[in-house]
């Protein structure tokens, strides 16, 4: 059954006259496909353009669909930590954590001290290494190949202490529901103080190569700019919104965890370069929020102390009746859980809904393109840094 | 936005001029230091390959004289990739035990691992009361046929990689 | 504080019958449950008393006796966050419709797309109604809990039969246990 509605954005014919035209003009309607360097994934954007100026933008997604609402249905609550991991595959952490905070509101466990710090060590590190990716990403969309590398280097670091904690480079299954899986001994946070004091100079050094360089400046100042209206507007949330100029960081407004004990600041792009909103600033906000991410890893460091790492959990877990939404501020913005239990009768949750960040965020697409050029089109899907597991699910 | 290279001045039309051959400059100056300057971080594979941590999640590998057939393993994986069949121990056999002391009251009869679904997640190996389900850190293990993958433990080729694979 | 907003909209939307569905457990979430050809008014209210100013998800769930469609909204202000489920049900399977918020809220544009192509709930004068994660020929929804993939897709089996490895797929425990209770059946048939 195929639809019936038109697909919007399309315009209608101009008409001939042929006294006075003789050349018709139409928009042309390009396919930045699902298979394409610089759309982060399986995004199809059909694009109309009017020679070099996008007219419309109209995303179309579904390529990454693994149905894992419907999985989850069918799932013990130990057993769906593995899919959600694989949400947002380049913020695992993040995805793990959301989700067990959803379990464990509902269950009303007690996660120990050490716990909780390691949690919040673990997530931004998982922070420091997806910003790496986004900033990699996003140069080599705009033809700079060099950073790209810088970047995996440092996130290649970042990988290998996961992979000596929990096992895994990018899908841990480490945050379980009432602690975590592995605890971290004093060589390996060594390691981690280590990694921070070389990474400082390096995150001065990709100011130095990518921010100020004016080729960079010229590509993503100006361009894709949302007002904070548009952004709230369209539910945007994270590095986008902070962009914008709205300083919203659920860290410190809604704080969870631990998040209220510790010392650092919510960057909010300010307008150095360009309009506050576009691209330049969407990017400027990731790379500070590194050095944020930076001073938080520190403190916990600090505050460390030897105790034990999961709290009291039953064998089998099962929920009482009722429903939550967990909301954690992720690297690419809100991500959401709404997960409704039957009762204690079952081991399986009755639904679990992603609100997923990057999926807001690619419903600003149709209201970023018209008028922009193909190429800041490029710019701008790299800026809002979207990744497709998450979007698709 | 179009980019206008800006001329309501001589000294703004050279002042974007210059700005973007300093910023040029300074970036090249940057990764001009890595020719000589920086060890370069790859590694020949597959000649120098890298030590993988303990805990590193490869391929699992079941100790099947160790294995009680609790099902455990089974029950916990997300995706279903553990078959395991068993029987009731012949009358007359003599007691088994395994290495930690554990007596095996069921008889193995089937342990087939689907390396193709399985997604390493770990869930297996936490649950199993004898630890005779381990990863190894064998992550080199592509087959041509997708029924290739399917491993199964009690095969005596395979019973012979537990002097390679299994620690103690 | 749900008490209070559920009176607000009772009082600024006729016909809302806002009711709060206090959550039987202390740790859960209330809800505010309205009536479902109201919804228009009550997210227009939301938003212009300032209550709530970001529509952050639009959940469908199939309870098998009705379909409810969950808003998820949350409110931005770094003086009073707050969020809020409101709910609205609908008994019609076939045809259960609601009007689309997206002209209030812009979000809703593909959180209403979603939730139709899950749960097959139709949103009146959405301006680009069609399904958004599955294929747009697509039959069935697959969130329903009496979903049943179909067996063609254009002329593709889903689902073949020699790929599904049906075989190995039921693990026999015990098959000694099988092998009794098959006699069993086969004596008491007898």
């Amino acid at each position: 059954m195929m639809n019936k509605w038109d697909i919007p954005g399309s315009v209608e014919k101009p008409t001939v006259n042929k006294d006075t035209e003789t050349l018709r003009s139409d928009l042309l309607t390009l396919n930045m496909g699902p298979q394409h360097p610089a759309t982060h994934g399986v995004l199809r954007v059909e694009i109309k353009t009017d020679s070099e100026v996008v007219a419309a933008a109209i995303p179309h997604l579904g390529y990454l669909h693994r149905c894992m609402e419907k999985h989850c249905e069918n799932l013990d609550y130990r057993g769906i930590i593995p899919f959600v991991d694989r949400l947002d595959y380049l913020a695992s952490m993040s995805m793990e954590w959301t989700y067990v905070a959803a379990v464990e509101k509902m269950l009303g466990t007690e996660v120990p001290r050490r716990a909780e710090l390691l949690r919040i060590m673990t997530v931004e590190l998982q922070r420091i290494a997806s910003h790496l990716m986004a900033f990699g990403t996003y140069a080599l969309d705009l033809g700079a190949f060099t950073p790209f590398l810088y970047a995996f280097d440092e996130r290649e670091k970042i990988l290998r202490l996961f992979e000596e904690v929990s096992g895994a480079r990018l899908l841990y299954n480490y945050i379980w529901i009432g602690g975590v899986w592995n605890d971290w001994d004093d060589a390996q946070l060594t390691r981690v103080s280590e990694f921070l004091d070389a990474f400082e100079p390096e995150t001065r050094k990709y100011h130095t190569l990518v921010s100020t360089n004016k080729i960079f400046i010229e590509r993503t100042a100006n361009v894709g700019v949302v007002s904070v209206q548009d952004c709230l507007d369209y539910g945007a949330t994270g590095p986008v919104l902070r962009g914008s100029g709205f300083k919203w960081d659920l860290r410190k407004n809604q704080p969870y965890g631990l998040y209220s004990e510790f010392d650092f600041d919510v960057q909010v792009g300010d307008g150095e370069h360009g309009v506050v909103g576009d691209c330049w600033n969407r990017y400027i906000v990731r790379m500070r929020e590194v050095g944020e991410s930076i001073k938080i890893i520190r403190q916990v460091l600090e505050k460390l102390e030897p105790g034990s790492i999961m709290g009291k959990v039953p064998k089998i877990i099962k929920l009482p009746k009722g429903e939550v939404y967990m909301r954690q501020e992720c690297p690419r913005g809100e991500l959401g859980i709404h997960l409704i239990s039957e009762g204690t009768d079952s081991k399986e949750p009755y639904r679990l809904k992603v609100k997923s960040p990057c999926f807001t965020h690619t419903s600003m697409l149709p209201l970023m393109a018209p008028g922009q050029m193909v190429a800041d089109f490029v710019a701008t899907i790299g800026s809002i840094d979207i990744v497709l597991g998450e979007v698709d699910r | 936005m179009s980019y206008v290279v800006p001329h309501n001045s001589v000294k703004q039309y050279f002042g974007a001029l210059f700005d973007a051959v300093r910023t040029t400059v300074v970036g090249m100056w940057i990764t001009f230091r890595y020719v000589w300057g920086v060890k370069t971080v790859s590694i020949e594979y597959p000649e120098v390959r890298e030590v993988l941590p303990e805990r590193a999640r490869m391929r699992l590998f079941n100790d099947a004289q160790n294995c009680i057939s609790c099902t455990q393993c089974a029950m916990a994986c997300p995706v279903d990739c553990i078959y395991i069949a068993s029987e009731k121990m012949p009358e007359g056999s003599e007691v088994k035990k395994t290495s930690n002391g554990q007596s095996i009251r069921l008889h193995l009869t089937q342990f087939t691992i689907d390396t193709a679904l399985c997604c390493y997640c770990g869930l297996c190996t936490t649950v199993c009361p004898t630890e005779c389900l381990t990863h190894s850190h064998d992550y080199e293990f592509a087959q041509y046929t997708v029924d290739g993958m399917k491993y199964d433990y009690l095969a005596p080729d395979v019973r012979a990689w537990r002097d390679r694979i299994v620690k103690t | 504080m749900l008490n209070e907003l559920a009176a607000k909209i009772n009082a600024a939307v006729a016909g809302a019958n806002a009711q709060v569905l206090q959550a039987e457990d202390a740790k859960c979430e209330s809800s505010i449950l309205v009536e479902g050809t109201q919804i228009h008014a009550v997210c227009a209210f939301l938003k212009s008393s300032g209550s709530m100013n970001v529509l952050q998800a639009i959940s469908g769930v199939d309870y098998v006796e009705h379909l409810e469609v969950v808003y998820l909204f949350a409110k931005f202000d770094p003086a009073a966050p707050a969020q809020l489920l409101l709910k609205v049900r609908t008994t019609d399977r076939v045809n259960g419709n609601f009007d689309t918020i997206s002209d209030l809220f812009p979000a809703a544009n593909f959180q209403e797309r979603e939730c139709y192509d899950m749960l097959g709930v139709r949103f009146n004068n959405h301006p680009d109604h069609r399904r958004i994660l599955c294929p747009d020929d697509w039959q069935g929804y697959p969130l329903r809990k009496d979903y049943v993939t179909q067996k063609n897709y254009n002329g593709m089996e889903v689902f073949p039969e020699g790929k599904m490895n049906m075989a190995d797929r039921e693990f026999i425990v015990r098959q000694d246990m099988i092998k009794k209770a098959q006699e069993a059946a086969a004596g008491k048939v007898q």
